[in-house]
This record gives C-alpha cells, sequence and structure tokens, in this order.
C-alpha cells in the first residue's frame, strides 16, 4: 500500500477516494474533452445559423489549399497504417493431455526414489519432503520410459516421447483450428533440454509433410520461458510476412533428463517436472480476426544474465560420478524476484492505466526529492489485467508472486490448479493455466491476460494478450474430464 | 531351446487415485493363507497380426483400468498394532515384469515341465521388505481388455457373519474341522528348502474320462441304500488318493489327506468376494484297508459335507478367538487336495473370443507328502472334463504315470517329468 496515507488503510473512505482518484486520471481526456465540446456547441447555438453560413463564407479556400491539405490528410493516414504493427492473432491452441496410464502417484514415486536409490536414504528422504511441499497432485504424469526399474532414458524413447507428445498436441490444434498442415508457413518449436539431430522441428516437417519453402525454427536450451520467446519470434516474423500462419510447439522432454545421481540440489527437477506440450497458431490474416480467440499486445523479454549469480542460479553440470543433472542454485527465489521487478518496470508503463502510472511517478519523485525511505510503490496490476498465468515453476515461485504483486487467491488459481494437475510442464505451462481459466468459462470479451515465465539465464519473459471474444467452456481439452473438481485446497504439506 | 529374456520391469497403477488414508485388514481365513503364495501360467492365443509389443500395451492399459476397482491390490502390506499384516491402500500400483520368451506357445507347451514354466512366473523373494506381490482377479483383468464391464464385480468385505438360524439348544461345534486345524498349526514343519526334489505333471481328463472314473465310482453292492452320485472332483480325488497311496508304497491304507476346497456358495458369499475363502478338511481313512475306489471316494463325499455353513462358521469363530497362533503353513504334513474349481481359469477371454489354450497353477511352497490340483478344463474336453496337476518326489512320480488305474482310464499328459536333455 503507498506510504502516502498510511494510517487510512484500512478505512472505507480511502477505497472511494481511489476509485474516484482512478476515474478521474484515467478518463482525464474524456473529462477535459467533454466541457470543451459542450463550449463550442452552446457558443454555435448562440450564434444562430446565420451568422455561422456567413463565418464560412468568409474563409476563403483556394483549390489548391484544398488539395493539399488533402493529400497531406490521405499521406498521414497511409503513413499511419502502413507503420502500424500487424495485428498477430492467437487462432487456437491445443494442449497435450498425458495418457492416464502414465500417471505417476506419490507412492510410486517414492518407491522408484527408494529403488533406484537404494544406497542413498538421505536423498530419498529428501525427495519425501520436496514432494510433499511440492503443491503436486496425484495424477502427474512422467513418460514411459522413466516408470521402469531402473529408469530406461535412451534417444529412442526420448524421441518416442517428443513423437507422442507433439504430434498429440498437433492432431488436436489441426482437428480444432482446421488447419491444412501445407497452409503453415513459419514453424518454432521450443524444447529446451532435448536437441536431436535432425531437429524435432524438422520431425515434425517430416511427419505432416510440411511444404518445402516453409520457415523452421527449434530452440533448445532456453528454460521455461522459451514458449514466450517462441512467440515473439514468431511475432517479429509475422511482421515481415504478410498473410502467413506461424505454429510453435511447446514442450520439455523429460526422458533423457531424468537424473540418476544422489546430488540434492540436481533432485530436485525429478520431483517437479512432469511429461506435457502444447500447439499454438498463431496467424496475421485479417480473415482470422473474426474466430480468433486472442490478440497478442505486448511481449517483453528482461535478461538478467549479465550478472554472474543469475546466470548460474540454474545449471547443466555433471555431478562427481558424472551424471548429468540441473543444479539449482539456492537464491533462486531472490533472483527471480530481481528479474521480475526489472520486467514489471518495463510492463508497467506500457499496460497500466494512467492512474498508477501517475502514483508510481509522484513516488519516485518524493524518494527521489523528499525522502529516499519511502517504499517503492507497486502498482496495482490487477487494475492492468483481468486473468494472470503464472508459470507453474513450483509452489514456492506461484507463492512469491502472489505476494510480490499482490494478488488474490483466485487470480493465481490457474496457475496453482495447473501445477496440482499436470506438475511442472516448463513452457507450456502456460497454456495449461490459460486452458484452466477458459474451461471454468471466465473469459470474457476484452479480458486481458499476462503470462509470466521464468527461465535458466536468467530471464523473465511477458506476454500480454487480449480476448477477442467470450470462449465458452470447452468440452474438449485437457481439462474436460476434471475441471469439475476443480479448484481443490493443497495442502501445506500432503502426508505420505 | 526357447530363452527367456527379460525386457523390464515396472509399474503400473490405476487410472484412477485412490482415497488416501485407507486400510484393509485381512480376514481370519486370508492370514492363514499367509505363508503360500500361488503361481499361475495363462497360456493365450495371440489373434490377428499384433506385434508382442503392442499386446502389452493394450493388457497394460486394461490392468489399470482394472485396477481402479481395486484399490487394495494396489495398496502396500503393513503390520498393524497386533503384528499381523494389513493393507494401507496408498495407490502405489502393480509390479509388471515385461519379457520375452522365443519360439511359439505350441512348440514350448510339447517341452515344458515343472522348472521352465516356473521360471515363465517372476519371483523375488521378498522377505524385509513389506511390499506386496499380488495375485489378481484374472477374469476382470480379461474383462476390461475387452473393454466389457466385469461380469463379477469385487466385493470387499469382511467373512459374513453367522446366519441367523434356529439355535438348537444342544449345538455341538463341528470338531473335526476345528482339530483338523489345531493339528495342522501345532505340528508345522518348519520350512526346508526342498522344492527342488518335487516335481510336477499335468493330466488332462477329458469329459468321458471323468465320466468312466465317476462310473467306477459307483459301488456294485449295496442296492438298498440310494447312493449320492459324485462329484468329477470326489471321483477323481479318490483315484489320486488311492494311486498316490501306492506309490508311497503303503500296502493297506491311504495316506493322510486333507481336502481344500472354497466355500463360496457354502458361506453365502457372491462370486466377486475378495479374499480367501479356502477351507481345508481332513478325510478320514481309518477303516479303509484295501485300495478300493468308491469306499475313498464315499469316505471324501462324507468330509465334504460335513463342510457345512455351521462347521465353517464355527471355524472361524474358533480361528478369532486364537488370533494369537502364528500363522503357519497350512499343507506340510498330509497330501493336499485342492479344488480350484471355482476359479474357472479357462473361462478367461483377453483376446476376444479364444480362450486360454493352457492354463497352469503352481501352489508354493511344495513340502510335504505332495499336492493335487484339481480344477476344470477348457469347453472342448466337455463340462466334466478337469485338469488334475500332481506335486510329488520326483521317483514317485514316474512311478505314478504307469499305475493301472491311470492307465485305465488314459489321460491325456499335458505336461511331463523334465526329460534330461540340453
Amino acid at each position: 500500500m503507498p506510504p502516502i496515507l498510511p494510517d487510512f488503510s484500512n478505512s472505507v473512505k480511502l477505497k472511494y477516494v481511489k476509485l474516484g482518484y482512478q476515474y478521474l486520471v484515467n478518463h482525464i481526456l474524456t473529462l477535459t474533452l467533454i466541457p470543451i465540446m459542450a463550449a463550442i456547441f452552446i457558443e454555435v447555438l448562440r450564434m444562430g445559423p446565420d451568422e455561422i453560413s456567413n463565418l464560412w463564407k468568409s474563409l476563403h479556400f483556394d483549390l489548391v489549399q484544398i488539395l493539399c491539405s488533402a493529400f497531406l490528410i490521405i499521406f498521414i493516414a497511409t503513413v499511419y497504417f502502413m507503420s502500424k504493427p500487424r495485428t498477430i492473432f492467437l487462432v487456437d491452441y491445443a494442449c497435450f493431455k498425458p495418457p492416464i496410464t502414465c500417471r505417476v502417484p506419490f507412492a510410486t514415486f517414492m518407491e522408484h526414489s527408494r529403488l533406484n536409490l537404494k544406497n542413498n536414504p538421505k536423498s530419498v528422504e529428501f525427495q519425501m519432503r520436496i514432494l510433499e511441499r511440492s503443491g503436486l497432485g496425484e495424477e502427474t504424469c512422467l513418460p514411459p520410459a522413466i516408470h521402469y526399474i531402473p529408469p530406461k532414458p535412451t534417444m529412442e524413447a526420448a524421441r518416442g516421447e517428443a513423437e507422442l507428445v507433439i504430434f498429440s498436441a498437433m492432431d488436436s490444434l489441426f482437428e480444432k483450428t482446421g488447419l491444412n498442415p501445407k497452409d503453415i508457413d513459419i514453424l518454432i518449436v521450443n524444447c529446451s533440454l532435448f536437441s536431436p539431430t535432425p531437429s524435432l522441428s524438422a520431425m515434425v516437417i517430416n511427419k505432416y509433410k510440411l511444404r518445402s519453402n516453409i520457415k523452421s525454427f527449434n530452440l533448445s536450451g532456453m528454460g521455461c520461458s522459451a514458449g514466450l520467446i517462441s512467440i515473439d519470434l514468431a511475432r517479429d516474423l509475422l511482421q515481415v510476412h504478410p498473410n502467413s500462419n506461424a505454429v510453435i510447439v511447446s514442450t520439455e522432454i523429460i526422458t533423457p533428463n531424468y537424473y540418476q545421481g544422489n546430488e540434492r540440489a540436481m533432485l530436485l527437477p525429478n520431483c517437479l517436472f512432469r511429461m506435457g506440450g502444447a500447439a499454438i497458431l498463431l496467424s496475421n490474416r485479417r480473415s482470422e480476426s473474426r474466430r480468433a480467440k486472442y490478440r497478442l499486445v505486448h511481449v517483453v523479454r528482461t535478461h538478467k544474465g549479465a550478472d554472474d549469480k543469475a546466470y548460474r542460479c540454474v545449471y547443466e553440470e555433471e555431478d562427481k560420478e558424472s551424471k548429468v543433472g540441473i543444479s539449482l542454485s539456492k537464491d533462486l527465489m531472490a533472483i527471480a524476484g530481481e528479474a521480475l521487478k526489472s520486467n514489471i518496470t518495463t510492463i508497467g508503463p506500457l499496460v497500466l492505466p494512467a492512474s498508477e502510472q501517475l502514483l508510481f511517478l509522484l513516488t519516485l519523485i518524493g524518494r527521489k526529492i523528499f525522502n529516499p525511505k519511502w517504499k517503492p510503490y507497486i502498482p496495482d496490476f490487477k487494475q492492468a489485467f483481468e486473468h494472470f498465468c503464472i508459470h507453474a515453476g513450483g509452489r514456492a515461485v506461484i507463492d512469491e508472486l502472489q505476494k510480490n504483486l499482490q494478488l488474490s487467491s483466485e487470480h493465481v488459481e490457474a496457475s496453482r490448479m495447473a501445477l496440482h494437475r499436470f506438475g511442472n510442464t516448463s513452457s507450456s505451462s502456460l497454456w495449461y493455466e490459460l486452458s484452466y481459466i477458459e474451461a471454468k468459462g471466465r473469459m470474457k470479451r476484452g479480458d486481458r491476460v499476462w503470462q509470466i515465465a521464468f527461465g535458466s539465464g536468467f530471464k523473465c519473459n511477458s506476454a500480454v494478450w487480449k480476448c477477442n471474444q467470450s470462449i465458452k467452456a470447452p468440452t474438449d481439452g485437457p481439462w474436460a474430464d476434471c475441471i469439475d473438481r476443480y479448484p481443490v485446497h493443497i495442502p501445506e504439506i500432503v502426508k505420505l | 531351446m526357447a530363452e527367456i529374456t527379460y525386457i523390464c520391469k515396472r509399474t503400473v497403477v490405476s487410472t484412477k487415485p485412490t482415497q488416501p488414508g485407507k486400510y484393509h485388514s485381512f480376514s481370519v481365513l486370508d492370514h492363514l493363507m499367509e505363508k503360500n503364495h500361488i503361481r499361475i501360467v495363462y497360456y493365450c492365443k495371440s489373434w490377428g497380426e499384433k506385434e508382442a509389443g503392442e499386446i502389452t500395451v493394450s493388457l497394460r492399459e486394461s490392468i489399470s483400468e482394472m485396477l481402479t476397482h481395486f484399490p487394495k491390490v494396489t495398496g502396500r502390506l503393513i503390520r498393524n498394532e497386533k503384528g499381523n499384516w494389513m493393507i494401507k491402500c496408498n495407490d502405489a500400483g502393480v509390479r509388471m515384469v515385461e519379457a520375452r520368451a522365443k519360439g511359439s506357445v505350441e512348440d514350448w507347451l510339447k517341452i515344458v515341465d515343472r522348472e521352465k514354466e516356473l521360471k515363465l512366473v517372476y519371483w523375488e523373494d521378498m522377505i524385509h521388505k513389506p511390499y506386496f506381490w499380488s495375485t489378481f482377479y484374472v477374469q476382470a483383468w480379461a474383462d476390461k481388455t475387452l473393454g466389457q464391464k466385469m461380469v463379477s464385480p469385487p466385493f470387499f468385505h469382511p467373512l459374513p457373519p453367522r446366519r441367523p438360524i434356529n439355535k438348537t439348544s444342544n449345538h455341538k461345534p463341528y470338531a473335526d474341522l476345528i482339530n483338523h486345524y489345531k493339528f495342522s498349526i501345532e505340528n508345522s514343519i518348519p520350512l526346508l528348502d526342498a522344492n527342488h526334489t518335487h516335481t510336477t505333471i499335468t493330466l488332462s481328463f477329458s469329459d468321458h474320462m471323468v465320466q468312466a472314473c465317476m462310473d467306477m465310482v459307483q459301488p456294485t453292492s449295496a442296492p438298498n441304500k440310494p447312493n449320492r452320485p459324485s462329484s468329477p472332483f470326489e471321483a477323481l480325488a479318490g483315484l489320486l488318493w488311492i494311486c498316490i497311496s501306492k506309490v508311497k508304497g503303503l500296502r493297506n491304507g491311504l495316506v493322510n489327506m486333507s481336502l481344500c476346497l472354497d466355500q463360496r456358495k457354502v458361506l453365502g458369499l457372491d462370486k466377486g468376494f475378495f479374499g480367501n475363502c479356502m477351507v481345508c478338511n481332513k478325510v478320514h481313512s481309518n477303516g479303509l484297508e484295501e485300495h478300493n475306489l468308491s469306499q475313498a471316494t464315499k469316505v471324501i463325499g462324507e468330509a465334504l459335507e460335513k463342510m457345512d455353513n455351521e462347521g465353517i462358521m464355527d471355524l472361524i469363530e474358533w480361528l478369532k478367538h486364537n488370533d494369537s497362533y502364528s500363522h503357519p503353513l497350512m499343507n506340510n504334513c498330509d497330501l493336499i487336495c485342492a479344488s480350484l474349481e471355482t476359479a474357472e481359469p479357462y473361462s478367461v477371454d483377453f483376446v476376444g473370443g479364444f480362450e486360454p489354450i493352457r492354463v497352469s497353477y503352481y501352489v508354493e511352497p511344495t513340502i510335504g507328502i505332495g499336492q493335487v490340483l484339481i480344477f476344470r478344463a477348457p469347453s472342448y474336453d466337455g463340462p466334466l472334463g478337469r485338469v488334475v496337476m500332481v506335486t510329488l518326489p520326483k521317483d514317485e512320480i514316474v512311478k505314478l504315470c504307469e499305475d493301472e488305474l491311470i492307465l485305465h482310464l488314459s489321460p491325456r499328459i499335458l505336461m511331463g517329468v523334465a526329460r534330461n536333455h540340453a
């Protein structure tokens, strides 16, 4: 809360003052324009029609002057429309629904852990504690290769998982949108930890027999925020190529990256990462504006890699026994907070209403000039967005963001429930969360959505979407069979 | 010839998560079976040109669905306060081992013997760890595989209480059944690792062979006494009792034998009851000097009749009161003759229209005198057809095959003694 009026924070009066202030500042243009127009109107009425016709005749207009003005107007209009960035529409997207036979209940996970880590009961204890507090449910899924005792992470199994996830999501997308595979102009696949040759995008092109002049990209190594990086890339490409379709596939392949050693910092991802994927269709065609679900408004990317600590906080390396795993450092949350602040500073002016920006500016000036001890004003993002999709990296991430952005539990419900039902599916988790909001029937026309993702590097990326049309609760999709059970209360610690 | 390549071991879970915090305790009859385990092999024809991997995938999916109905099967064994086992329904799943054997099923069946067959059933001695290698309702699994509803959905409830009847004033509990159990419990021989000296053969008696056996059983004398026709089980049990006694060298008299039957019907339980209902009773061979088939069968029939609802209820109550006994092995002093007829192995249908080619049962551990398992045969053998699996020490088995009574009936030998060849 702003420290300007600390004693009145609980007062009802303050609420109305705030509302009045917001209304005033946000609609300042309208509010100043209306009196001016009213004044002109009254003046016109007062003058009477004869005086107006006299006034009109007294203006001498040359043909040349008229033509020049007309050309000027047309020229300015043309320049404006030409330089306006193309609107990017999200036509539709599809999330991968894992087969129910890949389910991993807690008891099964712990048994496998005990059998595979026979000589390290402390590591098993650690995994159990992580699992109890993780916020995951009993229906998250791991790929088939990990169900073996011991796990069999062969390259063939990894390709198998990739085919299963990506092809299911794409088939689902084709069915939903009626897209012909030959109509795809741009293909971007992002999968951080599995990068074979030929690439996964080549695998997709091979399977669906896409055109030979397709622009394909494969992004790997970019962590959990790679989904939004792909969106950004697609947006830039769609500015250059008119009348095009872009398909983005976001996934994470778990099979080759299941850590088989004993190092605790590296065992953490095993407990949280689960199978998942999403396929998204973007387009800049005007004809899609009628059926598109969302419009892309902003994408803001922040990279903190220049800082050494941020660079090393999510690091893939070999442990003492030469087993490869991803090590998460202890100050991950602090670094994430810093990255978020950076991102907010950039995105704030783009999305916040004038009232919030003014307050922020005033507090900033006040801190600089009057008293540096004033707490910085945290803008109220709830006024800029109706829905929030926070990357379901783990319970700690969601808790931290909820605290920092002062969000209510309903705002973070989509993130928590996606974490419970699907686990941390990396770059595709944002799409499961969006799907949850739609499945609950909460998405109305004009609603704005903020997707925030964190990734190794350390990166914080945001995307802002505006809902194009009210979305009816879908009958298919990953939440179709279980949405009625949600929201579910997730206890702090699940007793195992 | 046929090598078995082990492919993988994995866990199969149910499709829906179970409610946490549920526990299931075993009934007294379940506890008695603690030291025993059963291994079953089903040989099925594969229908159509399916790759071996495809079938395992569809089997895995169907077992997942089936397990949703059996939360007790996916749980784990833990000890309760009294030191007895109970199940914690923690949704951990069922361990499944996949392997591939070279060659066709038919070729395998020609050369199989006990040792080879047991290799097909994966076994691990879980001595210290309280893990649960479950045997489950294969029928329900098969039904699910074909996408059908389960014919007999499982019932989980404790054994039923005594049926309320007119209480007669002098009600003597059926002492024999109780005494038999008492005797077994007190005289249980400690477990010896004697598995390797026993071997098993499988004999298939078709419809007319069993009919012939039953005809032999009908006594020629005493026409004025109305005789209850004997069941196939009684007839075959009598036959084998006599043959095995001969083989063991008993010129007069018969070996000690206990019968073991499933008592679901008697207890008024549905076919879907999940739990042990096998009750054993000793057959009194006193007074039977010669090896007379009809007399032996008569005695068996009498013993079976005595195992009625009252008798079993008395037994169950006695067991409940005497809970302090550590649960012994039930088959170590006598020849056990068990009827697995209610199991209906051949009505299991995995592949849509084909019953299994063959089913084998092994109840372990096998020590003591020996074991006879009788169960129904495939439908082409007729409704009276039965398959008999006999487990005896090796030398006795060889003599059994040459016994004249058996040769007279000439059953088909499905699985013979191990032949010593490469």
